[in-house]
């Protein structure tokens, strides 16, 4: 009876809750339900691709790894924003190498604007280095602009301060005619969204 | 064998998308100067009652947020959808409805939509040949994933945001697991870490709302963003 009873739980493999698999366990792990050939391409040698005469069947495969930082290390917003990073970034990257060509010539300046410096640091390398997977060339320096000016940058609301922010870096010749500012913004305290925007030659636009 | 067919544990386990941190409190008025019109597309996993069900649930979700919500069970606006585009005569009315007409245009419109389908079934034949054989005191195992494809677009059909829930169940059948599972929770387990049926539904029911939540609140704000940046452009 007790063999029998401790039978269902024998699913060693199986990371769902169970006897022995702690509901926070299984909410540790990362797991996403695949093919079997992009299975293969996840673990080689662990999961056997489609043979060449086809498969018996229709086979998946979840594949489940764990997170990389224990839960609540990290705050939920900085998780959220960290464990898609690259995606956002690439998409970011994209949007910008598909504008206006001319644009591809100029330097790319990445500055974000987040609650948490490590976090920003993180997401302005990310998107330096898949704007310059676009080809396009990106620089270091950070455009800056003098107390006066941020003094009264930050007493406008954002729908104001970034724009105006994007004429005086222009009008002081911090940001000039050869550069391209990419600011990824975090607007709300609620939301897991980074919001793109561009300044070119004073003029800015928050990118779709 | 029959008294104990129906005995059974269900869990759920969340995949890609539900396993995410939510960061939106669903109990704050976070959507307060928002309409949205939900679409919950039957088809796949939704028939059309159940797509009436999680329509009328997720409408509640987001009016206890502040939001203004209408609801759409099938692919197509009906008629008398009450936030469907006015007539062009109707618009030039000078009526005492155009103060609250006015605050209307003030929120931002979203259109949401949901589907729902089975990406996979596996019976785990053998375990329902050892159950069988065992006289249901070793489990017959069965699992299903699931995905939840949310959107949402502005008025224009503008795509704002889109994710997809992958989530599985699994159902273990048989009085073996249901008797061991019993013990467990009789023994050692919290009451929230109980494999209960109740469990279960409020774990989905937390992460899916949550999600689509943080998804609507993400969205909004981005159409805002845009919104203002047009009209500071003209």
């Amino acid at each position: 009876m007790v063999v029998f009873a401790i039978l269902p739980f024998l699913q060693l493999s199986d990371p769902a809750p169970s006897v022995y698999r702690h509901r926070d366990f299984s909410r540790s792990l990362v797991c996403i339900r695949v093919d079997p050939t992009r299975g293969s391409q996840l673990r080689p040698g662990q999961i056997r691709p489609v043979s060449p005469r086809g498969d018996d069947g229709n086979r998946s495969t979840l594949v489940c790894s764990q997170k990389v930082l224990r839960e609540g290390l990290r705050a939920p917003v900085d998780e959220a924003v960290l464990s898609s990073l690259e995606d956002r970034a690439q998409h970011m990257a994209l949007r910008v190498s598909s504008l206006d060509p001319q644009l591809r010539e100029r330097a790319w300046l990445v500055e974000t604007f987040y609650d948490h410096p490590q976090v920003t640091d993180k997401i302005t390398f990310a998107t330096q280095n898949a704007l310059m997977a676009q080809g396009l060339s990106v620089s270091d320096r950070a455009p800056s602009l003098g107390p006066g000016d941020v003094e009264v940058l930050t007493r406008l609301s954002p729908e104001e301060a970034y724009p105006a922010a994007c004429e005086r870096f222009h009008a002081t010749g911090s940001l000039g005619d050869a550069d391209a500012l990419l600011a990824v913004v975090r607007l709300d305290r609620r939301s897991t969204e980074l919001h793109a925007g561009l300044c070119v030659d004073g003029q800015w636009r928050w990118l779709p | 064998m029959l008294l104990a067919a129906p005995a059974c544990v269900r869990v759920y386990h969340p995949l890609r998308g539900l396993a995410d941190p939510v960061v939106v409190d669903t109990t704050r008025p976070n959507l307060d100067d928002a309409r949205i019109s939900v679409h919950c597309i039957p088809g796949g996993m939704l028939s059309v009652g159940q797509a009436n069900q999680l329509c009328r649930k997720v409408q509640t979700l987001f009016e206890n947020q502040g939001a203004e919500v209408s609801t759409v069970t099938d692919a197509y606006r009906r008629p008398d959808d009450p936030f469907a585009a006015p007539d062009a005569a109707g618009d030039d009315d000078d009526d005492p409805g155009d103060e609250e007409d006015e605050e209307d245009d003030r929120r931002t419109e979203l259109t949401l939509e949901i589907r729902a389908e089975q990406v996979h079934r596996d019976d785990h034949a053998l375990s329902w040949v050892a159950w069988t054989l065992t006289a249901t005191l070793a489990p017959g195992v069965t699992e299903r994933t699931f995905a939840q494809e949310v959107t949402v677009r502005d008025p224009d059909g503008f795509l704002l945001a889109t994710r997809t829930l992958e989530g599985r169940t699994v159902r273990r059948s048989g009085a073996g697991v249901w008797l061991g599972n019993k013990l467990a929770d009789w023994w050692w387990r919290e009451d929230d870490d109980k494999l209960t049926a109740e469990n279960m539904d409020r774990d989905l029911s937390h992460d899916l709302y949550g999600h689509m939540s943080q998804l609507v609140f993400d969205a909004k704000l981005k159409q805002q963003v845009l919104e203002r940046d047009v009209v500071r452009r003209r």
